[in-house]
C-alpha cells in the first residue's frame, strides 16, 4: 500500500476501474498518512469529515457513470489562505485564527465540482509572507527528505502543501505563488510545482498577498497530475476581474511531443553569486540533456539582478494596503480595549500580526508616503516594466526562444537552524531570486525535480514560458521528467527516522 | 604504431570533449556569476522619530521599537540599491493585464441579503450592528495619556 | 464653547470693519458626491438602497471579507459617462482605479476605491444662473469649470452613541456607487455655490443619474473656502464637509467666509482643516480636535485592470461601452429648457428659472401649454396658486398627486374665467389626493362664475337699487365709486360673477 504514494492520478483511476481501490479507501490512506506524519506539520486543519462525505459521493458516481472527471475521488488539500465555507481559514495568523468563511474560493468550488476530496488545509508562513514555512503560528513545516532531528525546511510559503504531497497525504495540492511560494517548496520537497500565467486561475477566495502577482499554484508528484489539476481550476471567473477572459482550452500532454524544433533559452543572469555549485551542475546537466534533443541558446534578461529589490518594494506596498482591512470589527481577532477606534485597531493589529507582517506594513506605508511615492513606488513599477520587457524580448524579439530553463532555488533545502539565523528579508532575497521575476511578468513557470544532491536532497529546475504557454511548458517539463527519472520519496525514509 | 595512434586519437577525443564542454558551458550555463546591477554604494538610511510616529499612526501597528526601526531602515537600504537605474520614459506597470479591458457586471441584485453571513465572524455585534469604540482620537493621544498615567504613578 | 468664541470674533469684526483698507475677496470651490441611481453597488451585486434592514444589503466584498474581489457595475460607468457628457467633459478612453487609505470604522477595507490618477472624465463646465428671490434683483450668469469626474465607493454609516461611548456601524451604504465631481475654485460666495448645487441637482435628476435628494444624502457637497484681500495671495483654505441642503451650502459658505475674515482681521491664522456644517446651530465646527497630517497613500487598485470605453463608434459590447450611444441619451438640459421658455413663451427669466427649478411644475407647464394658452398666466397659476396650496399643506411639489388632466380642466376654467383665482385655490384644495374632476367640483359646489350678461345686468340693477347714493355720486362725475359698487356686487354675488364682464356691464348701465 505504500506504493500508493507514487501512484499518478491515472494509476488511481485505473485502480478504481479495476476495483482494486475505491475513493473512500484512498482518502483513509491519505488521512492515515497525514496522522502518521504529524511531526512534519503539513496541516493546520485536517478535514476528515468533508473528505469522507465527498469520497462517498464519488463512490456513487463511480458506480453510476462511465466517463469520470479525472479528479473524481482524488485527494487534494488547500493552502490555508484559500477560503472554504464552514472550514476555518487562518492564514497561519493570530489575526484569522477564529475566521470561518461563509463562502468558497472559486478554485475550491471547481475542485469539488470535479469530485476532488479535501483532506485538509495546509500550513504556510503567516499571510504567505515568507519562503520557508517557518513563520506560522502553528509552527514550521518540516521537509520529509532526510528527516531527522537536524531537519530541513520545506520551503515556502506554501510549504504545508508541498509536504502533504511529497509525503503522500494528498495526491495533489493547491498553494499560492506570489514570488515563488509554490515553486520554491516544490523544488525543496522534490515534487512538481506549477505557477500558471497570471489571470489564468481565479484568485477569488484567495486571501491576497500581492494582488498583482498572486496566482494559485499546483503541487503534484508528476507533470501529468499537475496538468489534470490545472485543467480543472483554470478559466475565466466573473468574480475576479483579473482573470483572462478568453475561454481556457484544456491542456493535453502528448507522449510523443516533439521538441526538436524548440529553442530553449539559458538566461545567464540567473547564475548569481550565492548559487550553490550543485545547483549549477544540475542546471548544466539538464541543459546538456536538452541540447541533444533541441536547440539551446544563451540569452540575457538584463534586469534580473534588481528584480528581487523591486519585488520587495512592491510587495511591501501591496501588503500595507491589503492588511489595512484587518481591524477586528467585522472579523478576525479583536483586542480587548475600547478607548478609541484607533487604539482598538492598533492593539488588534499588533497582537494579530507577527513581526514580519508588521514590518512589511511599516515599510510599505513608508514607500507610499506622498514624498516617497515617486522615488520608490513609481520607480519600482517602472522597473517592473523593464523586467517584464526583458521577458517580452527573449520570447518575441530577435533570436527568440520558446522557453527558459533556470534553477528554481539557489541551493537544496537549508537546515532549519541555518535558515532561521537569517532575517525574513534575507531569507526571501535568497529563496525567491530565481522565481519572482516570473511573477513580475505574470508568465507561467514550473519547477521540476531533477536529481538528489550530495545530502540526498532534491535539486530542481524551473522552466518559464511566455504568457499562456502552459501547454508547451508542461509538455517540455514532462520530457525532462522522463529524462531525469527523479526518485520517489519512500515512506519509511521519514517514518522510521530512528 | 597503431596502438600509439589510437591512444592519440582517444586523447584527442577526450580533450575535444573537455574543450567542447567548457566552451558549451561558458556559452549556455555561465560558469561564473553575472555581475549584479544593484548598487552597493548605499549610505545607511536614518529614519527620524517623527517619521516613525507618522508611520505608526498611518499603519496603526505598534512598531516603534529599536528592532522595528532597524528592520525598516534595512528595508529602505535594500530598496535604495535600485534607485540609480535609469527609468526615463518608462511607463509604470501596475498590472500585467493592462491591455485587457475591465470586466463589467450587469446592474442587478445578485448578492447581499445575507446579514447572518456578514455578522457571523464579528466578535462583538449589537442589534445587528458592528460595534466600534469612539473614533477620531489620534493614536499618540493615547500614548500621551498612558505616559501621563505612568508619570502620575511614578509620582506616587 | 467654540461657537461662542466665534460670535465674539464676529462682534469684533463688526467693530473694526470700518478700518479695513482693502476689500476682502473670497474663493469657493466645490466637490460634490452624487449617489448613482442603480439597482446594485459599484463593485458588488448587493442592493443599492436607502434604508433597509441593518447590514443586510451588504455583499461579502462590501464587508471587506478577505479574498473577495471587486467587479465594476456597468450601469455606474454609463451614468458616470452620461453625467460627464452633460457637463461637456472629455471622457477618457482609459481610466483607472486607485485605493485611498484611511482608517475609519465605517470603511471596512481600510481604503476607498476611487479614481485619482486617471478619472472617468476631465475638463467640463457647468453654466448656471444665480438668482435668489430677496437677495438678487435679477438673475446673472455664472459658470464653474469641472476638473474631473470620478467613480468611487461610498462608506458605511456610523451611529455615534455618546453615552455608551461607542459607534454602531451599518454597512448597507458601504460600496454604494458615487460620482465625485470636482469643481475649480471659480465661485465667490455662498449664493453662487448654492445656485451651482441647485443647477447640478436639476441636471443629475434630468439625466436620471442621481435622485438628487440631498435630505437623504444622495447628493452631498464639500466646499473649499479661502479668502484674501484684493491683490494679496489666498489664505489657507478650509474644507467644509457633507453639507446636506442647497440653502445649507449658501449658509455654510457665508458663515465660513465671515469666520475666516474675522480670524484674519484679529491677527489670527487660518489652519488647513476639515470642518463640519452644523445645520441646527448654523456654524461650521472643526471635525478633528487636532490638526493631523493626512497622507492617503494612494496606490493603483491592482484588482481592476484599466476601464476602457469606445469614444468613436456606436459599437457597444458587454465590457466596452459606446460613448456616442450614451450621448444619444442626453435629454434636454435645464439651461435649454429655460431658454425655450423665454423664447417660445415669452416668459420673464425669473419665471423661467423658477419653473425649471421645480421639475414637476415644469412638466405641468409643458403639458398645459399643449393647448394654446397664455403662458404667463399658466406659469403664475403653477408658481403662485399651486405652490401656495401645496406649501400650506406641506406637500413637496415633486410628490404632488394632482394629475395633468385635473390641472388641465382647472386651467381652462381659470383662463375662460369660469372661476376666479380664489375659487381656483379652493378647487386645488379639493383635488389633492384624489382623482375628482375640477369641473364636477365647481359644478357640485356651484362655484362657477356667472358670465351671462342678462343675469349680471339684473344683479347690477339690484346693487343700484340698494345703493342709490353711490349711483348718484357716479353720475355726478365721481367715477371712482365704480370700484365700490363693483366690490358690493362681488360680495353680494358670493364671488361668483366674472368681474371683468360685470365691470363692463355696470359701467354701461351707469352711463345710461
Amino acid at each position: 500500500m505504500n506504493k500508493l504514494s507514487s501512484y499518478s492520478i491515472r494509476d488511481i483511476h485505473k485502480a478504481y476501474r479495476d476495483k482494486t481501490l475505491n475513493p473512500r479507501c484512498l482518502i483513509d490512506q491519505c488521512l492515515d498518512r497525514a496522522n502518521k506524519t504529524k511531526e512534519l506539520n503539513a496541516f493546520i486543519t485536517l478535514t476528515p469529515q468533508v473528505a469522507h462525505e465527498q469520497s462517498l459521493r464519488c463512490q456513487e458516481r463511480l458506480q453510476s457513470s462511465k466517463k469520470l472527471n479525472l479528479l473524481e475521488g482524488i485527494s487534494v488539500c488547500l493552502k490555508d489562505n484559500f477560503c472554504t465555507e464552514n472550514i476555518r481559514t487562518t492564514c497561519a495568523s493570530n489575526m484569522l485564527k477564529n475566521f470561518t468563511p461563509t463562502y468558497n474560493a472559486t478554485i475550491y468550488s471547481k475542485l469539488m465540482m470535479a469530485g476532488a476530496c479535501l483532506v485538509g488545509k495546509t500550513n504556510l508562513d503567516e499571510f504567505a509572507m515568507g519562503s520557508g514555512t517557518v513563520d506560522s503560528i502553528y509552527g514550521p513545516s518540516r521537509n520529509p527528505w532526510c528527516y531527522n532531528d537536524n531537519w530541513r525546511i520545506a520551503g515556502g510559503s506554501s510549504g504545508g502543501s508541498a509536504v502533504a504531497v511529497s509525503s503522500g497525504s494528498s495526491v495533489v495540492a493547491i498553494g499560492s505563488d506570489t514570488g515563488g511560494s509554490t515553486r520554491n517548496p516544490a523544488a525543496l520537497c522534490g515534487i512538481v510545482g506549477l505557477k500558471p500565467t497570471y489571470g489564468l486561475v481565479s484568485r477569488y477566495g484567495l486571501i491576497p498577498l500581492v494582488n498583482s502577482m498572486d496566482v494559485p499554484g499546483v503541487f503534484a508528484k508528476n507533470v501529468d497530475d499537475a496538468a489534470i489539476t490545472l485543467n480543472c481550476i483554470a478559466g475565466p471567473d466573473d468574480l475576479d476581474s483579473t482573470t483572462i477572459k478568453s475561454a481556457f482550452k484544456p491542456i493535453s500532454i502528448k507522449e510523443d511531443f516533439d521538441i526538436s524544433n524548440l529553442n530553449i533559452g539559458i538566461p545567464k543572469e540567473y547564475h548569481c553569486k550565492d548559487m550553490s555549485i550543485e545547483v549549477i551542475e544540475c542546471w548544466q546537466f539538464v541543459t546538456d540533456l536538452l541540447e541533444k534533443l533541441c536547440k539551446v541558446s544563451c540569452v540575457s534578461l538584463p534586469h534580473t539582478s534588481v528584480s528581487i529589490a523591486v519585488y520587495s518594494i512592491l510587495n511591501q506596498c501591496e501588503v500595507a494596503s491589503n492588511m489595512s482591512r484587518y481591524d477586528g470589527l467585522e472579523y478576525g481577532l479583536r483586542a480587548k480595549t475600547n478607548y478609541s477606534t484607533e487604539e482598538l485597531y492598533a492593539t488588534t493589529r499588533s497582537q494579530g500580526f507577527n513581526n514580519v507582517v508588521r514590518s512589511r506594513i511599516f515599510g510599505g506605508n513608508y514607500f507610499l508616503l506622498r514624498q516617497n511615492y515617486e522615488k520608490y513606488f513609481l520607480k519600482a513599477q517602472k522597473l517592473r516594466r523593464l523586467i517584464s520587457d526583458d521577458f517580452e524580448n527573449v520570447f518575441n524579439g530577435d533570436n527568440k526562444v520558446d522557453l527558459l530553463l533556470t534553477p528554481t532555488t539557489l541551493s537544496d533545502a537549508p537546515l532549519y537552524s541555518d535558515f532561521t539565523a537569517k532575517n525574513n528579508r534575507d531569507q526571501c532575497a535568497l529563496q525567491d531570486y530565481c522565481t519572482q521575476p516570473a511573477n513580475m511578468a505574470g508568465i507561467p513557470a514550473i519547477s521540476i525535480p531533477v536529481k538528489l544532491s550530495k545530502n540526498k536532497l532534491p535539486l530542481s529546475l524551473q522552466l518559464m514560458g511566455p504568457a499562456l504557454s502552459e501547454e508547451l511548458l508542461l509538455n517540455v517539463a514532462k520530457k525532462i521528467e522522463a529524462l531525469v527519472n527523479f526518485p520517489v520519496l519512500e515512506f519509511n525514509q521519514y517514518l522510521n527516522k530512528n | 604504431m597503431s596502438f600509439r595512434s589510437s591512444a592519440l586519437v582517444r586523447r584527442r577525443i577526450y580533450l575535444h570533449r573537455i574543450f567542447y564542454n567548457c566552451f558549451r558551458y561558458y556559452c549556455k550555463v555561465p560558469i561564473t556569476p553575472v555581475a549584479t546591477l544593484e548598487s552597493d554604494n548605499i549610505p545607511k538610511p536614518n529614519i527620524d522619530i517623527n517619521t516613525v510616529a507618522l508611520l505608526e499612526r498611518l499603519s496603526l501597528v505598534r512598531f516603534d521599537t529599536e528592532q522595528g526601526v532597524k528592520v525598516l531602515e534595512d528595508s529602505i537600504e535594500f530598496a535604495n540599491k535600485i534607485l540609480h537605474i535609469n527609468t526615463d520614459n518608462v511607463q509604470p506597470l501596475y498590472t500585467v493585464l493592462e491591455n485587457q479591458s475591465l470586466s463589467l457586471h450587469i446592474d442587478a441584485v445578485t448578492q447581499g441579503n445575507c446579514q447572518k453571513d456578514i455578522l457571523k465572524n464579528a466578535v462583538i455585534t449589537e442589534d445587528d450592528y458592528f460595534v466600534a469604540p469612539p473614533g477620531n482620537i489620534p493614536l499618540h493621544e493615547i500614548e500621551e495619556k498612558e505616559s501621563d498615567i505612568q508619570r502620575n504613578e511614578n509620582r506616587n | 464653547m467654540r461657537s461662542k468664541f466665534l460670535y465674539k470674533y464676529l462682534k469684533l469684526h463688526k467693530r473694526y470693519s470700518s478700518q479695513i483698507a482693502k476689500k476682502w475677496q473670497s474663493v469657493v470651490g466645490l466637490e460634490v458626491h452624487a449617489q448613482l441611481n442603480t439597482e446594485s453597488k459599484l463593485f458588488s451585486g448587493a442592493q443599492n438602497t436607502f434604508g433597509g434592514l441593518v447590514n443586510n444589503c451588504v455583499s461579502l466584498f462590501d464587508a471587506a471579507i478577505p479574498g473577495t474581489l471587486p467587479v465594476l457595475n456597468r450601469k455606474c460607468v454609463e451614468l458616470g459617462v452620461l453625467a460627464a457628457l452633460a457637463f461637456s467633459c472629455r471622457v477618457n478612453e482609459v481610466s483607472t482605479f486607485d485605493r485611498k487609505h484611511y482608517f475609519y470604522a465605517d470603511l471596512p477595507a481600510g481604503y476607498q476605491i476611487t479614481q485619482q490618477r486617471a478619472p472617468l472624465a476631465n475638463d467640463g463646465v457647468i453654466n448656471f444662473q444665480v438668482y435668489t428671490p430677496g437677495v438678487h434683483k435679477k438673475p446673472y450668469n455664472k459658470s464653474s469649470m469641472i476638473k474631473q469626474i470620478q467613480l468611487e465607493q461610498d462608506s458605511g454609516k456610523s451611529l455615534h452613541d455618546i453615552e455608551l461611548k461607542q459607534s454602531l456601524v451599518d454597512l448597507n451604504r458601504a460600496g454604494a456607487p458615487l460620482i465625485e465631481i470636482v469643481f475649480e475654485p471659480d465661485l465667490e460666495d455662498g449664493e453662487e455655490a448654492a445656485a451651482l448645487v441647485k443647477e447640478l441637482v436639476l441636471i443629475v435628476q434630468r439625466l436620471g443619474v442621481c435622485s438628487g435628494r440631498m435630505e437623504e444624502g444622495a447628493l452631498r457637497v464639500d466646499a473649499n473656502v479661502s479668502i484674501r484681500r484684493e491683490g494679496d495671495p489666498l489664505s489657507t483654505r478650509t474644507e467644509i464637509k457633507n453639507i446636506g441642503s442647497v440653502r445649507g451650502v449658501a449658509s455654510a459658505v457665508r458663515y465660513e467666509i465671515d469666520r475666516q475674515q474675522s480670524v484674519l482681521e484679529n491677527g489670527g491664522n487660518i489652519i488647513n482643516e476639515t470642518r463640519m456644517w452644523d445645520a441646527a446651530a448654523k456654524v461650521t465646527v472643526p471635525m478633528r480636535d487636532k490638526e493631523v497630517v493626512q497622507d492617503y497613500r494612494y496606490m493603483p487598485e491592482p484588482n481592476l485592470p484599466p476601464l476602457r470605453v469606445n469614444l468613436t463608434t456606436r459599437e457597444d459590447t458587454q465590457d466596452i461601452i459606446s460613448v456616442p450611444l450614451i450621448s444619444d441619451r442626453i435629454p434636454e438640459l435645464p439651461a435649454v429648457s429655460r431658454a425655450k421658455l423665454i423664447e417660445n413663451h415669452d416668459l420673464r427669466p425669473e419665471i423661467a428659472i423658477q419653473l425649471v427649478n421645480e421639475p414637476a411644475l415644469f412638466d405641468f407647464f409643458n403639458n398645459l401649454m399643449n393647448k394654446k394658452r397664455n403662458p404667463t398666466k399658466v406659469a403664475n397659476l403653477l408658481l403662485n396658486d399651486l405652490l401656495t396650496v401645496l406649501n400650506r399643506r406641506k406637500i413637496d411639489v415633486n410628490n404632488c398627486t394632482i394629475s395633468v388632466e385635473q390641472l388641465d380642466e382647472l386651467t381652462d376654467m381659470v383662463l375662460q374665467k369660469k372661476i376666479n383665482l380664489d375659487i381656483c385655490r379652493s378647487v386645488l384644495e379639493e383635488i389633492i389626493g384624489n382623482r375628482k374632476s375640477p369641473f364636477a367640483i365647481v359644478d357640485e359646489k356651484g362655484w362657477s362664475l356667472v358670465t351671462d350678461s342678462k343675469e349680471i345686468t339684473e344683479q347690477c340693477k339690484r346693487v343700484f337699487d340698494d345703493n342709490p347714493k353711490l349711483v348718484k355720486q357716479y353720475r355726478d362725475g365721481k367715477v371712482k365709486v365704480l370700484r365700490a359698487l363693483l366690490g358690493i356686487l362681488s360680495k353680494t354675488s358670493d364671488n361668483k360673477l366674472d368681474m371683468s364682464v360685470a365691470s363692463k356691464i355696470m359701467e354701461e348701465l351707469l352711463r345710461k
